[in-house]
């Protein structure tokens, strides 16, 4: 719990052109916690969570995350320390299941590599020997293998877009369980969601209004 | 350094398995190319231009034929990760200078390809006839990866724009007219067996490429992150 990251931000507002999707949203999550994103549709929590792990700067407000001696950690450096799953981003479709988080271990310099990956797979429920590309995969093993992806590197900071969106009900259940237990390991997990169960997991909340 | 030279290798090989998977960037540069190469050899042929002429003329047709089909299929490195929504995870996952140096080197393979299979062929069908096979052999070499830099970098700037498709090409021109007028001089004085001549563009190519070099490597994580 005490080496996590505390993510603190404050003011942030975002505008594309005139277009605004918020005004000044404040909150914090800290090593152990779930901080919930509820909101309506179109009410920016994809935006948010793009913002907070620095995929998009925001138009006002600024975001800090802090390493559990108060020092902050440098923008450049956040990346290191994310795991994200999120409707937006997706896998490459030509490559296998195993093929895709080779890849992004290799681009993180992970050591054991081939075992990582292959128990990733195995956690979320996807077989490491098949090899159908990620094209052939249903929209359920798509987001599992998102979710593995997500947890190869052991992040010590976790957003989670819709991440129970078309997961069958054991993968549900398995999503919360390991949700959980991240959280008692001391992972900082920022959740954005509608889903009136996956609500139940946060410890703090953000709500944003259209 | 070997792990950032491994880490680059591994967005590179991603990229070529990918693409020897779909080859939608190897088809746009080959039957790009092939098409012109076609054209030029039916419409001018071998022997409709005076021997006087030929080192000179031959070279222009030729480098114009590799600029405009490189120009058709190089941007989609950049692109295709943009159109496919698997850029952000990228942008997550490796830092921007493995991104850039991956990329160049999916680039300079593609285009080693296209010049080790168009280059023979044109000088077989246009019969253009090379007196420095090895200054020529270096200059490809050079101007191939000068470039695949400058293709890398302005494929980056347009992937996140808008009419990406034709803003390419129009970005990528003007910081290619120089290289472009380069090899062609280098590739004339090849033909002609003018050895001073070439190591002249040789020169100019080589330190072009190094400079495009340094100062996309500098702007890319500018370029990318925002």
């Amino acid at each position: 719990m005490a080496d996590g990251i505390r993510i603190v931000f404050s003011d942030v507002a975002k505008r594309f052109d005139e277009r605004v999707i918020f005004r000044s949203v404040a909150g914090e999550a800290a090593p152990g916690e779930v901080l919930a994103v509820t909101g309506p549709n179109g009410s920016g929590k994809s935006t948010l969570l793009a913002i907070l792990c620095g995929l998009l700067r925001p138009t006002k407000g600024s975001v800090h995350y802090l390493l559990a001696g108060g020092q902050e950690l440098e923008r450049a450096a956040w990346r290191q320390h994310l795991g994200v799953v999120a409707p937006a981003m997706s896998l490459y479709e030509e490559l296998d299941a195993l093929e895709n988080l080779r890849f992004f271990a290799r681009v993180r310099g992970l050591e054991d590599a081939e075992a990582r990956c292959r128990g990733c797979l195995e956690l979320v429920g996807l077989d490491p020997a098949r090899r159908t590309l990620v094209a052939g995969f249903s929209t359920g093993m798509r987001q599992r293998l998102k979710i593995a992806q997500a947890m190869l590197h052991r992040p010590q900071v976790l957003f989670l877009d819709e991440p129970g969106s078309n997961l069958d009900p054991d993968g549900r259940g398995w999503l919360e369980g390991w949700v959980l237990a991240e959280q008692a390991a001391g992972t900082t997990v920022v959740l954005a969601t509608n889903d009136a169960r996956e609500m139940e997991w946060g410890t703090r909340r953000v709500a944003l209004a259209v | 350094m070997w792990r950032w030279l491994s880490e680059a290798w591994a967005v590179a090989a991603k990229d070529l398995r990918t693409e020897f998977r779909t080859r939608v960037a190897l088809s746009s540069l080959g039957l790009f190319a092939l098409t012109t190469l076609i054209a030029v050899a039916y419409s001018v042929g071998p022997f409709r231009i005076s021997a006087e002429d030929r080192p000179f003329l031959l070279a222009v047709l030729l480098w114009i034929v590799v600029f405009f089909a490189a120009l058709a299929g190089l941007d989609r490195t950049f692109v295709k990760e943009e159109e496919s929504h698997t850029a952000p995870l990228l942008r997550l996952s490796a830092s921007p200078h493995v991104v850039w140096a991956g990329k160049l080197v999916f680039n300079m393979v593609l285009l080693a390809l296209l010049l080790a299979v168009i280059v023979p062929l044109y000088c077989v069908l246009m019969g253009y006839r090379i007196e420095l096979v090895g200054a020529f052999v270096v200059l490809l070499a050079a101007g191939g990866f000068t470039l695949a830099v400058v293709s890398t970098i302005v494929a980056a700037i347009i992937s996140r724009a808008q009419g990406r498709g034709a803003l390419f090409p129009v970005l990528a021109l003007p910081l290619l007219l120089a290289l472009l007028v380069f090899l062609i001089q280098g590739t004339t004085a090849t033909a002609e067996g003018s050895v001073e001549a070439v190591d002249a563009s040789l020169r100019a190519v080589v330190s072009l490429g190094g400079a495009m070099a340094v100062v996309s490597a500098m702007l890319f994580p500018l370029v990318w992150n925002d």
